[in-house]
């Protein structure tokens, strides 16, 4: 277990060693950008849009309970911006990036792609885990940005058909309830989560023990792990938000 | 099966007292292996002993627990990265499943080495060598072509000519013919041997075939409990009694 | 593939740019709602208890967001200063003399500064004035107030209880009224005239109408009596006041059958109340009609007795009362010194 941790510990030291000596493999990150980020979208925007919609209307009857329903706007603003946002993106690029990720690198791995690599004179980690870490840590930022935006765009439809609240004071009501502290943790956090994603798939994947059930496991343990991990880090960075609010 | 090279005295890869170990499983137990200038060595022996081991560690993949490797008057283990790096230009390794790259088109699989080994080459120069390495195997009709689009024979021979296009001095070959029918096989052989002619490669050929060893190898080592019980030219590695010998041969030649 | 790859660069490059937008817009969107980018000047205000106050709240000015808390900070032994930004544009409307007080913008809302108040003799304030403060109603005192009202709410229901324990108890005038048998006797008693009045009516009339007859029969002193003029003109004196007598009496049926329907009502209204205030409303109503009832009951008693004492005063009909009503010989002694009296008049009358 230590001797695991030791070994996870080495190999983000080793990323971030990496991350800062040339070459860098631009066009790869690019390239992983695009997998990680935009073929994500599609889905991510409807995951948000849907659970903006439901959360909304979810949330309305404890609050129809006070008949603050004028709150629902404020309540939903501070559930998807500080938490749901980052959170749905985060569970969603850890089940669509990480496994892929995970399974990518660790068939690599098991067909000895890794080891050509190494052989041909490049870094493969430079080329498969930088490229891919630094992909996530900067599209599952963005994703969130789309998911949270989407996701009030969706309760804005659900709050208008029910409560018939105006646009510009739904804008209101949404701003008003946020502050800068929120949005600017939802970006630090959805940064780190990025991170954790990328980092635990390209782990287990290059870790990944010969043959085909390697792969499989390798899929698997970046998923459980990083969903994991991203709920973990929800939490402290929960309490440390709380000592800047 | 011209075997008309001429092989230098100087020792190009030079194994002393190789061990290694996975865990319990003792692979290695004292390899002594001398490899002269431009000569071919098939290594022989049952899967699992550890005859892709011994190539990864001539090439640096893997550490050797005692013994020394020097390969090319350099001492593998003790190579910094960048030393490391030079040093793989010079050693082709090809891999028993080819290891394409799968995400990549044929191009950007030969490639690859190519642009990040030597620096400031023009589009040009990167095309005509893809294109002269592709048509070195036979195979320029592939060039846009996925990996996955390709047969097993095609992979390999693409596998080869991504590890030529560097122009090795070295060229280690883990199970070349493995998984191939008879035919891609007595291909694959006779591209090892082009190969040799045409960059005077010094090469381990690491297989079970037979065929194989007696076609590429100047001489065969037999690897049998993690040491070379025999090495020499295949006709007299293959004269000896030895039961285990026998069952190998017996197997690959049925008389 | 090189026009595939900057297909995908620029994908790549158009998805960036579009997620830095939104993070981009939504700071200023919330940087505008916020007037955090609007010119403002920084005003403070030094509160004894700022009752949860946060920075990032609104200030309000006549219900307007004017601007919000900048920073809340400790402030000597034990107060509180705030600093807020307020915006540039409505420095003009906050004068020096404004106080400032904390409130919240709803029920259950968030705390706000309201700046209240300010003359337009002051000059408006500028930028690190310092504001007087009033001390923030809060829920804690608003919930003392509420308590206090519990108590009395509390008091004012148990003096009911107990009004409604007397009044099932029969103490007070409702009380009495409602369960006081004495009244109800008095009633009855009423009622009793009122009847035995009716009775004496039914036979005065029969008596008025026999003497009138008799009055026709020759001889007779009655005939006599009219044939004299003088007696005839006393007669007719008499029978006037009789008249007059009579329609008091019917008067007085009048209001006696309005009295009987006024009670009628009244108790229907006291078996129909259920609710308690109700009973208490229609009790008071009940109580107040059923004294007017017993009061006009008395005095249309009292006003039939008057008629009939009358009538009996007549010596004309004198020897009516004296076979009739033998049990009556104080009163006819009375009212034959009452005839005397009139006989003399009427002597003394005659020229």
């Amino acid at each position: 277990m230590f001797l695991a941790l030791a070994d996870v510990f080495a190999f983000i030291s080793r990323f971030f060693r990496e991350l800062f000596l040339p070459p860098y493999e631009f066009k790869e990150i690019i390239r992983q950008c695009y997998e990680v980020g935009f073929r994500s979208l599609l889905l991510i925007s409807t995951t948000g849009f849907i659970t903006g919609m439901v959360f909304t209307n979810q949330s309305r009857p404890s609050l129809s309970e006070f008949g603050a329903t004028s709150w629902l706007p404020s309540l939903i603003s501070i559930a998807i911006v500080r938490a749901l946002g980052p959170l749905v993106t985060a569970l969603i690029a850890a089940g669509k990036v990480g496994s892929s990720i995970g399974a990518e690198i660790g068939s690599m791995n098991v067909t000895e792609q890794i080891d050509a690599m190494e052989v041909s004179g490049t870094n493969p980690f430079k080329f498969l885990v930088v490229s891919r870490v630094l992909a996530t840590s900067i599209t599952v930022p963005i994703l969130t940005m789309y998911t949270i935006f989407v996701a009030l765009i969706g309760a804005f439809l659900n709050v208008s058909m029910n409560e018939q609240t105006s646009f510009t004071s739904y804008i209101q009501e949404v701003f008003g309830a946020i502050s800068y502290v929120d949005i600017f943790a939802s970006l630090l956090k959805s940064i780190v989560f990025g991170f954790t994603i990328g980092i635990v798939g390209c782990y287990k994947g290059y870790n990944s023990s010969k043959g085909t059930e390697g792969v499989g496991k390798a899929a698997n343990a970046a998923v459980v792990t990083s969903m994991f991990l991203v709920f973990i880090e929800e939490m402290l960075s929960l309490q440390i938000v709380q000592s800047f609010r | 099966m011209s075997k008309t090279s001429k092989t230098g005295e100087e020792s190009v890869i030079s194994i002393r007292n190789l061990r290694k170990s996975f865990g319990d499983l003792h692979v290695l137990q004292g390899i002594d292996l001398e490899v002269k200038q431009g000569e071919n060595v098939a290594v022989l022996g049952r899967s699992g002993t550890g005859k892709s081991v011994l190539i990864k560690i001539v090439v640096g993949l893997l550490k050797p627990d005692s013994g020394s490797v020097i390969v090319l008057g350099q001492d593998v283990e003790r190579l910094t990265a960048k030393e490391m790096d030079a040093f793989r230009q010079k050693v082709g390794f090809s891999f028993q499943s080819s290891a394409l790259y799968d995400s990549m088109s044929i191009r950007e699989n030969l490639e690859f080495p190519l642009v990040r080994n030597i620096r400031n080459l023009s589009r040009a120069d990167i095309n005509k060598a893809v294109e002269k390495a592709l048509d070195d195997v036979g195979l320029s009709q592939t060039i846009n072509q996925m990996p996955s689009e390709l047969s097993g024979g095609q992979r390999k021979r693409i596998g080869i000519a991504r590890t030529l296009i560097l122009n090795p001095e070295i060229m280690l070959y883990d199970e070349p013919t493995s998984g191939l029918d008879p035919i891609t096989s007595i291909e694959i052989n006779n591209l090892i041997n082009e190969v040799r002619e045409r960059i005077n490669a010094t090469s381990i050929i690491i297989t079970h075939d037979l065929t194989c060893a007696k076609t590429t190898g100047d001489r065969v080592a037999m690897l049998l409990d993690g040491k070379f019980e025999r090495i020499g030219p295949f006709d007299e590695v293959f004269a000896d009694p030895d039961e285990r010998v026998r069952q190998f041969y017996n197997y690959n030649f049925i008389n | 593939m090189s026009t595939d790859s900057t297909k995908r660069n620029v994908t790549v490059g158009v998805f960036v740019l579009l997620g830095i937008i939104i993070f981009v817009a939504g700071i200023f969107v919330l940087g505008g709602q916020q007037k955090r980018f609007t010119k403002s000047i920084k005003i403070i205000a030094v509160f004894s208890d700022v009752g949860g106050l946060k920075a990032g709240n609104n200030v309000w000015f006549s219900g307007v967001k004017i601007g919000t808390v900048k920073r809340i900070s400790f402030y000597g032994a034990a107060q509180v200063e705030v600093d807020m930004n307020i915006e540039q544009s409505s420095q003009q409307f906050i004068r020096k003399d404004a106080n400032a007080t904390i409130s919240s913008d709803g029920l259950i809302g968030n705390k706000i500064v309201v700046i209240t108040g300010g003359t337009t003799s002051h000059p408006e304030v500028e930028d690190g004035d310092r504001l007087k403060t009033v001390a923030a109603l809060s829920s804690d005192q608003i919930l003392e107030t509420l308590q206090e009202n519990n108590n009395n709410l509390l008091r004012v229901t148990k003096d009911f209880k107990e009004l409604v324990g007397n009044l099932r108890k029969g103490k007070g005038t409702v009380g009495a009224v409602l369960t006081d048998s004495v009244v109800a006797d008095n009633f009855k008693r009423a009622m009793r005239n009122l009847e035995r009045a009716s009775d004496n009516t039914v036979n005065l009339t029969g008596s008025v109408s026999k003497f009138a007859s008799r009055l026709n029969t020759p001889g007779s002193l009655a005939n006599q009596l009219v044939t004299d003029t003088t007696v005839f003109r006393s007669l007719k004196r008499s029978a006037t006041r009789f008249e007059s007598a009579m329609t008091s009496a019917d008067q007085s049926i009048n209001t006696l059958s309005r009295t009987a329907e006024n009670v009628n009502r009244a108790s229907e209204k006291l078996n129909n109340t259920n609710s308690p205030l109700g009973v208490l409303l229609t009790d008071k109503e009940t109580a107040q009609s059923l004294k007017s009832t017993l009061k006009n009951l008395n005095t249309s008693t009292v006003l039939l007795n008057e008629d009939l004492k009358a009538a009996q005063n007549n010596f004309l009909l004198r020897g009516f009362f004296k076979k009739k009503a033998k049990a009556e010989e104080k009163q006819r002694a009375d009212s034959l010194k009452a005839v005397q009296q009139q006989m003399a008049d009427s002597t003394a009358n005659k020229p």
